[in-house]
């Protein structure tokens, strides 16, 4: 207690905080009427500008339908879409094969060393056969490009000899022997006698009753096959489930993987075993013995999906607004966060704003005045240091929360405003800020330790910031990039990321397994200095320990090399 | 130890040297100051600003110590609270207003933001400044903005009040107002010291004063004493007229004047070895002669003159 029975720490702290006030406020009006803080804090607001420009033109974009899977094309032109032949077992590539056309089933063959070599019947034919007809399907006929016989071109009479020793036809060619006998080399259709050449083979069959199927309109197979999760009753949840996260999810909605209609039963095609059929159709592709479904894998805790596998056609053309919507959303505000704010703002902000903090008041000589008042002068670098902050954090979080106010009304989602995206922005504010505090305090330290070449300095640091930065978002797991004081500030911004939305990591999972490329997985990896912990809350503190040491030592030194200047 | 007991003198100096490289700031000064106004005299270069500057904790003394009551300015910054600086440096800053300017710096002191205004718009009144202390600094002329560093000095009602150079460039109304607050705040029993390079300013603000040279203390003493010395020596006296040579005429024959020059047309030289002497006759033969007169100087009451006599008595001695 002193003599006017204030206790010491009344005296102490109002007095620094009266000091303290004063030159935060005084910093803080001098940043605001110099000229270069309104170009570099204008500039900012122009960048955020642009990228809402771009927000709203090509991510809001991406929560239209579009056909993830590409099965609403009609490649043969025969009126059926992809996806509606894709579940009939047809093919998209042949205007003969479509959904109820019909198809082929081989019945049996003479092989090249069988010693029965003659068959009689009214088959498709494959092979090669004299063939004595009393009906051919002069209908069923064929290209060059293809095995079927071409009737509608003239026939010659065979040439004379024994065949294949004296001549040689060609695939998908027939010559006249004699008025009902003609020698087929190839497919074709007919009700006759086939005798087989020796050491050479005929299979036949027939084709299937073909019926009527109404084509699909190809907008039935855009976003026809939402993902799926179920919870433990079976019940359909949203996606990734809150309550089971691990097991067998996802549904077939369009039925091209189930393929109830397909032409092939399964007695069928062990029948058909030379048939290619058998190898399109395919419904357990990720073998967890569940046909058409979707495997997401969770680690040992069971909260982390690390691994989504689907079965093929299944959960392949998922909603658009709801998947692609909000994966570009969320990678939209981390790729800001990190590149403009953290990285483009955090830069140039303090190179512009701290470097002549306390080396321009020397220079002005109006570091006199504030000198002779009793003030250490350490107490004067960070005093200055508060007034910067004060102005720069208040701008970057404000700047942030406009943005994400904007964003979070555009964003996707069934609900008006996005409450979500606030505790992010708010994070990438704040990260921010302290990339601008440990930049601000390095930069102002290097402005001090040498007035003329600091700025170099700072500018070389720049790169390699820069650079490490860049490395941190591809990969935070390399050790070299940690030497930067971005990295910590974008780990930081993973931390919150994982915090604020928990269902980030899912959500990146399902980016990389049904092919929705956003970017998520790339602007965002799970934060990496957890202690082993994962948890990201651990990553935060650590981020922020330390860049805050970064911040406080660099203040340090600061301190103590102005302390030791003589200024003239 | 018996010395704490004593009273530490306001501005001490032992034997204190400034080397900038090579070249000399200050050289083995010694100063004890207390009370009253005392005039750094010095020509340009000769150390003034650097012994401020040593004063004010902004260099540290190559060799021997400085002390402000006691404590010293280098590592220390507590006597500032009972220090007000005028630096030399034109700088302000020009979007604040003076009050804006003076009551910031006040809150450095430790005052909250009600008593700062209050005592800058007390200070800046007693400056002179209370009809425009809301204007920009910017706006204002350099005996304003003299004035406005005056009032940030004496915002804290300091002890001691030191002024780099107050007067430089001010024009002579402000000059006045200057040196009339510069003698109320040593009326008032502050120890204040300024530096000038200018003779007849230091005489119209106070008689004890400081003479620097080369970095050298040079004398240090009652101004009128050094002065008396001075007026004993030959002093010219040059009087502009429209008839030099018949004002010659009647200086002639009086006492101190040993001689006269017509140096240029309508300029009359008296030449004296007692200056006050002489400057008591000027008026009465001044008004006899019937001439219109339109300077009179002193081109050898100066600094340099002083100077010059200091050194050659010195080179003498």
């Amino acid at each position: 207690m002193d003599k006017n029975d204030k206790t010491l720490a009344d005296t102490v702290w109002t007095r620094l905080d009266r000091k303290a006030g004063a030159i935060i406020e005084l910093t803080a009006r001098q940043l605001r009427h110099r000229i270069s803080t309104w170009v570099v804090l204008g500039i900012g607001v122009a960048l955020m500008a642009l990228l809402l420009l771009f927000y709203v033109d090509s991510v809001r974009k991406s929560f239209d339908p579009i056909d993830n899977d590409g099965d609403s094309v009609d490649e043969d032109n025969d009126g059926y879409p992809l996806g509606q032949e894709m579940k009939y077992g047809t093919s998209d590539y042949d205007a003969s094969d479509f959904p109820g056309s019909g198809f082929y089933i081989p019945e049996d063959e003479i092989d090249w060393n069988d010693n029965v070599r003659t068959f009689s019947g009214n088959k498709t034919w494959n092979g090669a056969a004299f063939f004595q007809y009393e009906w051919i399907d002069y209908n069923y006929t064929g290209d060059w490009w293809d095995d079927i016989v071409d009737w509608d071109s003239e026939l010659s009479s065979c040439p004379d000899g024994q065949i294949f020793i004296d001549w040689y036809p060609s695939y998908g060619e027939a010559c006249i022997v004699d008025t009902d006998e003609y020698f087929i080399y190839g497919k074709w259709k007919g009700n006759g006698l086939a005798t087989v050449p020796e050491e050479w083979e005929l299979r036949w069959g027939y084709y299937s009753e073909s019926f009527e199927v109404t084509p699909d309109p190809p907008e039935m197979y855009i976003d026809e096959d939402d993902i799926d999760c179920f919870d433990e009753a079976g019940n359909r949840v949203d996606c990734p489930s809150g309550t089971r996260l691990g097991g067998s999810h996802g549904f077939d909605n369009d039925g091209d993987c189930l393929r109830e209609e397909y032409m092939l039963s399964e007695t069928n095609v062990q029948l058909a075993l030379d048939y290619d059929l058998y190898y399109r159709f395919q419904d357990d592709r990720n073998g967890n013995g569940i046909k058409c479904d979707v495997f997401w894998l969770v680690d040992a805790d069971g909260n982390e999906v690390i691994g989504i596998s689907a079965d093929d056609n299944v959960d392949e053309d998922p909603n658009d607004e709801r998947y692609v919507g909000e994966l570009s959303h969320r990678t939209f505000i981390i790729g800001v966060g990190k590149m403009a704010f953290v990285i483009l703002l955090g830069l140039f902000i303090p190179l512009f704003l701290s470097l002549g903090l306390v080396r321009d008041e020397t220079e002005n000589g109006t570091l006199h005045f504030l000198l002779s008042k009793p003030i250490h002068r350490g107490e004067f670098i960070l005093y200055r240091l508060l007034g910067y902050l004060a102005i720069v954090a208040s701008y970057v979080i404000i700047l942030a929360l406009i943005v994400g106010l904007i964003t979070a009304t555009l964003g996707p989602g069934d609900q008006f405003f996005r409450f979500s995206d606030l505790p992010v922005w708010l994070g990438i504010g704040i990260s921010t800020t302290f990339v601008l505090a440990a930049y601000g305090s390095l930069f102002n330290t290097m402005g001090l330790i040498s007035p003329k070449y600091g700025v170099y300095f700072c500018i070389i640091f720049g790169i390699w910031e820069f650079m490490m930065g860049t490395f941190s978002i591809i990969n935070p797991n390399w050790t070299v990039s940690s030497i930067s004081i971005t990295h910590w500030a974008l780990q930081m911004i993973d931390a919150i990321v994982l915090m604020a939305w928990p269902d980030t990591l899912q959500w990146a999972e399902i980016g990389l397994a049904f092919n929705i490329e956003t970017g998520l997985s790339f602007f965002w990896h799970p934060p990496v200095h957890t202690l082993g912990t994962q948890s990201p809350g651990v990553a935060l503190i650590i981020s922020t320990i330390v860049l805050s040491l970064v911040s406080f030592s660099m203040i340090g030194i600061g301190q103590s090399v102005f302390s030791k200047r003589e200024i003239m | 130890m018996t010395i704490q007991n004593q009273p530490v003198p306001t501005v001490l100096l032992d034997q204190v040297s400034k080397l900038y490289g090579q070249v000399i700031g200050i050289n083995d000064v010694s100063l004890a100051i207390d009370g009253g106004v005392t005039g750094i005299l010095g020509a340009n270069g000769a150390g003034k600003s650097t012994l401020f500057k040593l004063l004010m904790g902004r260099l540290k003394p190559t060799q021997g110590s400085v002390r402000l009551f006691g404590i010293n300015p280098w590592s220390n910054s507590a006597p500032y609270r009972k220090i007000g600086y005028v630096s030399e440096s034109e700088r302000l800053y020009d979007w604040m207003t003076a009050l804006d300017f003076v009551s910031t710096l006040a809150r450095l002191h430790g005052m909250t933001r009600d008593e700062a205004r209050e005592r800058s718009e007390h200070v800046l009144n007693f400056v002179g400044l209370d009809d425009v202390m809301h204007k920009e600094v910017g706006k204002y002329s350099k005996g304003m903005r003299q004035r406005v560093k005056i009032a940030h000095a004496l915002v804290h009602d300091p002890d001691l009040i030191v002024l780099d150079e107050p007067l430089h460039g001010c024009d002579p109304i402000a000059r006045t107002s200057i040196m009339s607050v510069i003698r109320e705040l040593g009326n008032q029993g502050k120890t204040v010291l300024v530096s000038s390079h200018i003779l007849q300013e230091i005489e119209r603000i106070t008689e004890q004063i400081v003479i620097l040279h080369n970095g050298k203390l040079l004398a240090i003493g009652n101004l009128h004493a050094i002065r008396d010395l001075l007026d004993n020596h030959p002093h010219r006296i040059l009087i502009k007229c429209e008839n030099p040579r018949s004002l010659a005429a009647q200086f002639i024959e009086r006492d101190p004047v040993y001689g006269v020059r017509f140096p240029n047309e309508g300029e009359l030289e008296i030449q004296t070895n007692n200056l006050a002497k002489a400057h008591s006759i000027l008026p009465s033969i001044v008004l006899n002669s019937n001439q219109k007169i339109s300077s009179i100087e002193n081109p050898d009451d100066n600094l340099d003159s002083l100077l010059g006599y200091l050194i050659g008595d010195a080179n003498d001695g």
